[in-house]
Order: C-alpha cells, then structure tokens, then sequence
C-alpha cells in the first residue's frame, strides 16, 4: 500500500494505492494521522479518502478507517470516502460502516457535502 | 578392550605429569582469574625486561644496578623457561608447538641466556625478538577477549531462545484453548443435523462459531470473525462469545440480542476492536429460521428443490464499533431438506499464489453441486476446494464454515 496525499486549500484527498489489509494498516493509519495533524502546519478542515486506487480493504484496513474517522472527529475535521471500487464499497456495506460513514460517488460531491463536525 | 595395570615406573611419572598437567589447564588452558593473572605477568616481565636492554646500555651504570639487573634477568628467564615448558606440557601436539612460529619465538626468547658462554654479545641483540612476544601476546590477549565476547554472546543468544521458545509454548496453550471453546456437537434435535469447522489461520485469529440451546427448545447458531490477528483478537473472541452466549438465553430475538451484545462490547473494548456476527435461532419444530446480520458475510440458503439463495436482509454494523447500534430481524422457512451455509471471509477472501480471490462464486459452486450430502461431507469438500486454490500461498486469515440441516421432526 502506498498512500498519495494532494492537498486543495483547507481540503486534503488521500489516495491509498493497492491493498489495506492486516500488514498494510498500521502504516495507512499513521500516514493518515499525520495528515490529521496537520504535520506541524494548520490541519485540514476536511479530509477526504479517494478509492479510486484503492483495490482490497480487510477488516484490519476498516479497523483503521473506523479510528481514523474517530480521530477526526475528535479534532473536528470532517472526513468522507468517494469514488470506491465495487469490491471495497461491498466490504463497506457489508460490515455497515457505509451507515455510519460518508461515502460519496467523486470528489466534487464529497467535497460540497462535508462539513467540519461542530464543537 | 584390554586394561592394562600401569607398573610402578608409569605410577611415578603420572604423581609428577598429573599436578603439572593441572597447572598447565589452570594458568593456560583454562580461561579464568588465575589464567589472566598469568598473562598479565609474562606481559609485565616482557615489557620489564626489553625496557632492561636499554638500561643495561646506558654508559657508567654502577655495579650495584648492573648486578640488579642481572638478577632479575635470571628471575625473568626462570618465568620465560616455566612457561615455555609449561606451554608444550599443555599442547595436545607437543612437536607441532615446539616448531610453531609462536614455539619457536619463545624458546629464541630464552636461549640466549643458556648460550651465553657462547657469545653474549650478538645474543643480546636476539632479546629483542622479546618486542616479537610482546606482539605475540598481545594478539593471545585480543583473541581471548573476543572469546570471551562471543561466549557471552552465543549465553545471551540461548537465554533469548528459550524465552522465545516458552513464548511460542504459550501461545500454543492458548491456541488450543481458543480452539477447545468451539463446540464440538450440534444439540440433539430429530431431522437438524449440523457440522463446522475452523482452519485457524498461522498467527492466532478471531473466528469462532458457537450452537447455543435456548430456553425455549430452539437453536441459536453464531458464526463470527474478530478484527485483526493474534492475542487481542482472541481475547476480543472469547469476550464476544461469552457476551453473546449469555444475552441470547434472556432475548430470544435475534436482532436485539446483538444489540445488547454490541453495547456490552463497546463497554469492554480498550482496544477498539469489532467483531462481524451472524446470529439466527432456528425453531426445530417448524423450520423459521430468525437472523439478524452485524457486518457479516450473508450466509446461504441451499433448497431442496434447487437453487442457492443469499440471506441478504438488511444488515447492520459489526459489533464493538458504536454504541446504540441496531440490527433489524429477518426471518426465512426452511423446508426439509434445505441447508444453511455460514461461513468467514476467509473462505471467500483466500488468495492463490497469483494473488487471484476464492471468492463467492466459487463457495457458491460448490454449495450448490456438492451441497446434497451430509453437512459434514459439504464442510470437508468447501474446506478441500478453498486449500485447493490457496495451493502454497500463506493462510492470512482463519477459515470457519457450518453448515446446518433441517428436516420436520
């Protein structure tokens, strides 16, 4: 798994290429908290995770996205997925964090419907 | 083999071999207090008596310190002499040691002091092949040091070996022990017939399954899958186990038995762990199967009559994740004959060497073209078919199947 991160004024995408799974995961969540802490700069006020690339999602890999969302949460970042792949978004629906988390078609939408959580 | 009594010649040469033998193992063979005291002094009387040389040159030294000299070079020699002899008692090949550079230096070290008559002169200048010992000695010194390190070293190495040994041991019992809380028989109902499995992946997993006979004469069945591997993952499984066995005997509906379970995990989860569950209580008396599905893989439904169907219900969210989740009840008839399917992603989400998925639609096969058997024979064939395909890839995750079977009492 390699992690691509392009940030966009207050909104950074996070394009994890390949797979999440039990070996890839710790990686993936630390690469994500650093973008969630904003790395020694002002944090996003948005965070959003591209699926584009992404190909397979474990339950170790929706282990870390259930944290990472919590995490941002905790520092009242909003924080979406969009454009999965019909395999991982299964896995989404499936374990029903699809319920609980935002998941939208393209970046666009996800960007328009993402509000930071308030305080 | 022959003894031979040793005469009275041998006797008195081993009284005086045998004490010199024992010296020679203690200041030279050994390694130990009394081994490096020994090298140190040689390497003091080396250094002592090359430092000598240049004193003995110095013009208009007095009688006095001249004389001195002297006799500390017979004390010296005397040292040099015991150690030599002492050197080629401890040598196993005593000929070999004698003509060895090391021998050899030693002896040109010493000889000069019997061949004095001879010339004394041209032999003093032999006393510097002393500086030869004295690099000699030092590398003995060195070797002894790195001896010493790598024993040290190869001590550490076996105490790291056996701790890891008695850790691997452990984690064995508690393999066992994870495996040994699976049930091993289907309650007894006339026309139900069940059978499961459980492959446990290489580092300890997360699956389990569990029949539990419920108050009121029916069946709960649970097929689970905890987050992640090892330790943590087993525990989370024994907890979720124990939570979900207890709650279901006090709500017989399957989806708010899985709600109560999720709130008691969610309470317990320092590790923010979660757990998939699939839990349905069949009625053996009439063949209503209720279900309720927390982030599971939908089980399936083989028909007597033909097809295989996908307990697809609406489902909710694993369990552990959130607090107040809730999980809707659907409910299925069995007819007889029909057989349930429940099984992990491990089976679906096996890898081959190419990296290529099981997947579903080769469970699905299976079930179908194989499903008209005994449960058991449909849990071997579906086990046989996923190490089939996974061939020499490594098992990443536990491989948990059950099958169930009904028919009218």
């Amino acid at each position: 798994m390699n992690l691509q991160i392009e940030a966009d004024g207050a909104t950074t995408y996070l394009v994890p290429v390949g797979r999440i799974d039990f070996d890839a995961a710790p990686a993936f969540q630390q690469a994500v908290e650093r973008v969630l802490s904003g790395a020694g700069q002002t944090p996003p006020t948005t965070v959003i995770i591209d699926g584009a690339k992404l190909e397979y999602v474990s339950s170790a890999g929706l282990r870390a996205v259930l944290l990472l969302a919590r995490a941002a949460q905790r520092a009242h970042i909003a924080f979406a997925l969009c454009a999965l792949q019909a395999p991982v978004r299964e896995v989404f629906n499936l374990s029903g964090f699809s319920q609980i988390m935002a998941i939208h078609s393209d970046r666009e939408t996800a960007r328009s419907q993402s509000q930071p959580p308030r305080t | 083999m022959v003894a031979v009594m040793p005469g009275p010649i041998q006797r008195a040469a081993a009284a005086i071999t045998a004490p010199v033998h024992a010296l020679a193992d203690l200041l030279l063979v050994r390694r130990g207090p009394y081994a490096r005291a020994f090298d140190n002094l040689i390497l003091g009387l080396i250094i002592f008596s090359v430092a000598s040389i240049g004193l003995e040159s110095i013009p208009g030294l007095p009688d006095w310190a001249a004389q001195a000299l002297h006799i500390a070079e017979i004390v010296v020699v005397a040292v040099f002499t015991f150690e030599y002899l002492l050197r080629i008692v401890a040598a196993p090949n005593k000929l070999a040691f004698i003509f060895s550079y090391q021998g050899l230096i030693d002896l040109l070290a010493i000889a000069p002091f019997y061949l004095v008559g001879v010339d004394a002169r041209w032999l003093r200048a032999l006393r510097l092949l002393r500086l030869l010992r004295l690099l000699k000695l030092q590398t003995h010194i060195l070797e002894s040091v790195v001896e010493q390190r790598t024993r040290e070293l190869a001590e550490k190495n076996a105490a790291l070996e056996e701790a890891q040994a008695q850790l691997k041991a452990e984690l064995e019992v508690a393999r066992s022990l994870q495996l040994a809380i699976l049930p091993s028989s289907f309650p007894a109902r006339p026309g139900c017939e069940a059978a499961a499995r459980m492959i446990p992946a290489t580092t300890m997993g997360g699956d389990f399954y569990d029949y539990i006979e419920l108050p009121d004469g029916q069946i709960g069945l649970v097929i689970a899958d905890v987050s992640g591997h090892g330790v943590p993952a087993a525990f989370f499984m024994a907890v979720a186990r124990t939570n979900l066995r207890e709650l279901a005997a006090h709500h017989p509906d399957p989806g708010e038995c899985l709600a109560r379970t999720n709130d008691a995990l969610c309470a317990q989860n320092p590790l923010d762990l979660f757990v998939t569950v699939f839990y349905c209580v069949l009625d053996p008396q009439t063949g209503r199967l209720r279900y309720a599905n927390g982030g599971h893989n939908p089980p399936y439904v083989r028909r007597a009559a033909g097809g295989v169907e996908t307990l697809s219900g609406a489902g909710g969210l694993v369990l552990g994740a959130m607090v107040g989740a809730k999980f809707p009840t659907h409910s299925v008839q069995l007819l007889a004959g029909d057989r349930l399917v429940l099984y992990t992603d491990g089976v679906t989400e096996a890898f081959n060497p190419a990296e290529q998925l099981y997947g579903a639609q080769r469970l699905v096969d299976e079930v179908h073209v194989h499903g008209g058997g005994t449960p058991a024979a449909l849990v071997e064939r579906i086990c046989q078919s996923v190490t089939d395909f996974a061939d020499t890839a490594p098992q990443s995750d536990d491989i948990t199947l059950a099958v169930l079977t009904w028919g009218a009492p």
